[in-house]
């Protein structure tokens, strides 16, 4: 298990991605098997890596790093993906699916890969403030896929394009179902798991993790937050918007928070952007966590 | 074994020979009774649909295959038809032919529409009808069984299915169902009662649409076309709130100038709001502004030519699977008639082999009679000339079997009753 590498799955994913572009060419039984299989493989060997990490850490792997959180992430949507594409042969969600997921997996490479040193990672609120971010995360790239999704069907109907040989995708009222959908679950997990983040770091503590208001994370997710909250209160407020506006919408909302989470995870993990909180070393991490997992 | 088909299709018969020589569900039991009492010592399956009419009989002595000509009057005296009108429409097909003609027609290679998917369900309820009326027989079973199959392999192993080819199946299947998930919730307008749009509706009935309203000039049309279709008449005067409250609108009018200009339709989208809404114009001239497409981004509106476009692609990109499927039928036809060659070793092997056992047995007995004391040893003895019967019989059985791979080997099998003195009443 301790063999698997971040490369491997990395690689299946990969492979899997341009099987699927060659089904653009034609639908083909045996390339769809074999994507699969790897897409499979990829899974598999991207579980174990998942557990090994878990295993060395002594924690779950949502909590044992940012690293590990956004590979907790890539799994759930390749888990989505595995679903639906056994379930729709013909639908192309891979074409869609896979780029995101590799660039998460990609992502990582620059990601900390030690625990937080401001939370207490034996503390249930812990694990549900990273439990809600990581299922919220989850509906906001499965709303910008959906978003995606729509504006290339849209575009294909418009220019008289219906579904082509290995080419396919769901109709433009499930797409837009989905992704109000998306908005509609997203919003609140993401609510509550950055409410219950804000209470974890700004609640009176004391050591090297403590972080306030003024925290660049905590500036730029609330932020991010409130213009989720705008999305998701125009929805609400209009009962039959444009799907066109929505998909525009919840691309361009989730787009910016993607790549504004999965920066700041970056940029803090790098040493690149500094926090009171971020700027402890290593060591000081290390010591923090023995602290945490003592008995007393 | 003897295999043959008498048939007439379309690529041969006009529409009104097949309608004639044609068996309707409620003729089926007669004629297998009529066939049955006309041909007893023969295997028989009737294929019966619009565009073919085909008797397939079976029998294992050559001399009781039913002729062409029988077959042909028995569909004149069943039809009450002169045999002239029809009997240059009939052809025959015999042996490994008739087989692959089978297995063409059954995976569509054969059909009007190449791919269409009815005709394999058409001679799969053929066969179980011959089955209910006791006239298939080994051949036949084995034969339709694999024509079944065969059909199932094209399916999985081309494309020659894929992709739609008529207009109103492309219009809902391709398109339709691109925009809209379902159809029970939707409402259909159809303006005008053409066929095409018959057909249509057809196609979104069986997606579920519910909902219908016809607007025609001719109220009578339109009265007789929502009575069949379960809809409503929507007064021609009155087609701007039914624009508005459409859904799905199929269009096949063909007025001049259009019937709908972009203005127009700018009011109606007025009443209506931004709901997406999905135009067929099946009207030829259009009978919508080509610009009523831009109007807004939820307005999906499609011509007989963007239809048509994607009928072509489908037809072309199914012609290129004919070779690979013809090269199928090939191997399959080659195959079966193989086994049945094969099969039809079968009772000369098992009297050759019994032959040679009756002399083992009488041999072996007298050897055992004349000296007891080999009794000990007698199991080993026995085992040791079974061996040698083997050995010897292999290479003719084998020679055997090497022919009956390239065709019936009846010289071979001859030369073996001669040698052997293998007798036909054994």
């Amino acid at each position: 298990m301790a063999k698997v590498h971040l490369i491997c799955f990395f690689a299946s994913y990969l492979v899997a991605f341009v099987l699927e572009l060659t089904r653009m060419l034609g639908q083909n039984r045996f390339s769809r098997f074999v994507m699969l299989g790897f897409g499979g493989a990829g899974f598999v060997a991207h579980t174990l890596y998942l557990l090994a990490r878990s295993r060395a850490s002594g924690l779950p792997p949502l909590l044992s790093s940012p690293h590990d959180w956004m590979l907790v992430l890539a799994w759930l949507l390749v888990l989505f993906y595995l679903f639906l594409t056994a379930l729709h042969r013909e639908i192309a969600l891979g074409l869609f699916m896979l780029p995101l997921v590799l660039a998460l997996i990609a992502a990582t490479r620059f990601m900390a890969v030690s625990p937080e040193p401001h939370f207490n990672a034996r503390n249930a609120w812990t694990m549900l403030h990273a439990s809600l971010l990581v299922f919220g995360m989850a509906g906001v790239v499965l709303g910008l896929i959906a978003g995606l999704m729509y504006l290339t069907q849209h575009h294909r109907l418009k220019s008289s394009h219906a579904a082509q040989f290995g080419w396919k995708m769901p109709s433009l009222e499930r797409l837009a179902q989905f992704n109000r959908w998306s908005v509609m679950i997203a919003f609140p997990l993401l609510t509550l798991g950055f409410g219950i983040g804000v209470y974890l770091v700004v609640r009176p503590q004391q050591g090297p993790g403590h972080i306030g208001f003024n925290d660049p994370v905590v500036v730029a997710s609330s932020v991010l937050w409130g213009l989720l909250a705008v999305l998701f209160l125009w929805l609400l407020k209009h009962h039959h918007p444009s799907g066109r506006q929505v998909a525009w919408l919840t691309i361009c909302a989730f787009a910016f928070l993607l790549i504004a989470v999965v920066g700041l995870q970056v940029l803090s993990g790098s040493g690149l952007f500094h926090t009171e909180a971020h700027t402890a070393t290593g060591e000081a991490k290390h010591r923090l966590l023995s602290r945490q997992e003592s008995p007393a | 074994m003897n295999l043959q088909v008498v048939y007439c299709s379309h690529h041969a018969a006009d529409l009104s020979v097949r309608s004639k020589l044609g068996f309707t569900a409620d003729e089926l039991p007669r004629a297998y009774d009529e066939l049955r009492a006309h041909f007893p010592a023969s295997e028989l399956v009737l294929l019966s649909t619009c565009n073919r009419v085909e008797v397939y009989t079976a029998q294992e002595d050559p001399e009781q295959i039913p002729t062409h000509r029988a077959l042909a009057e028995f569909m004149a005296r069943f039809h009450d038809l002169p045999l002239h009108e029809f009997f240059d429409d009939l052809l025959e097909r015999t042996g490994s032919d008739a087989v692959r003609h089978l297995f063409q027609v059954a995976s569509s290679l054969d059909s009007m529409v190449l791919g269409e998917p009815q005709i394999v369900a058409q001679v799969k309820a053929a066969y179980s009808l011959a089955q209910d009326h006791a006239t298939t027989g080994p051949l036949t079973h084995a034969l339709f069984q694999r024509a079944l199959n065969v059909a199932k392999r094209i399916r999985s192993e081309t494309a020659l299915a894929e992709g739609r080819v008529s207009i109103a199946s492309v219009a809902v299947g391709d398109f339709g169902k691109s925009i809209f998930d379902r159809f029970d919730d939707k409402v259909v307008l159809v303006i005008g009662a053409g066929e095409m749009a018959v057909e249509t509706l057809r196609y979104l009935q069986n997606e579920g649409a519910r909902e219908i309203l016809v607007a025609n000039r001719t109220e009578a049309r339109a009265e007789a076309l929502a009575a069949e279709w379960g809809g409503r008449v929507c007064p021609f005067e009155q087609l701007d709130q039914a624009l508005a409250a459409a859904d799905v609108i199929v269009s096949t009018t063909g007025a001049q100038p259009h019937l709908v200009d972009v203005a127009r339709f700018r009011r109606v989208r007025q009443a209506s709001g931004s709901k997406t809404v999905f135009i067929l114009d099946l009207g030829a001239p259009r009978d919508f502004a080509p610009e009523i497409r831009d109007v807004d981004e939820n307005v999906f509106l499609y011509c007989i030519d963007d239809l048509e476009a994607i009928c072509a692609r489908n037809r072309k990109a199914r012609n290129r699977e004919v070779d690979k499927a013809l090269s199928i039928v090939e191997q399959e036809t080659e195959r079966f008639m193989a086994e049945v060659h094969h099969r039809a070793t079968g009772p000369i092997i098992k009297r050759l082999r019994e032959q040679w056992r009756e002399v083992v047995d009488q041999e072996t007995g007298r050897l055992f009679t004349r000296l007891p004391h080999l009794e000990r040893d007698r199991a080993e003895i026995e085992r040791c000339i079974d061996q040698m019967v083997n050995k010897l019989l292999h290479p003719p059985l084998e020679a055997l079997r090497d022919e009956a791979r390239a065709g019936a080997p009846h010289g071979l099998m001859e030369a073996l009753k001669r040698l052997f003195r293998l007798h036909d009443s054994e």
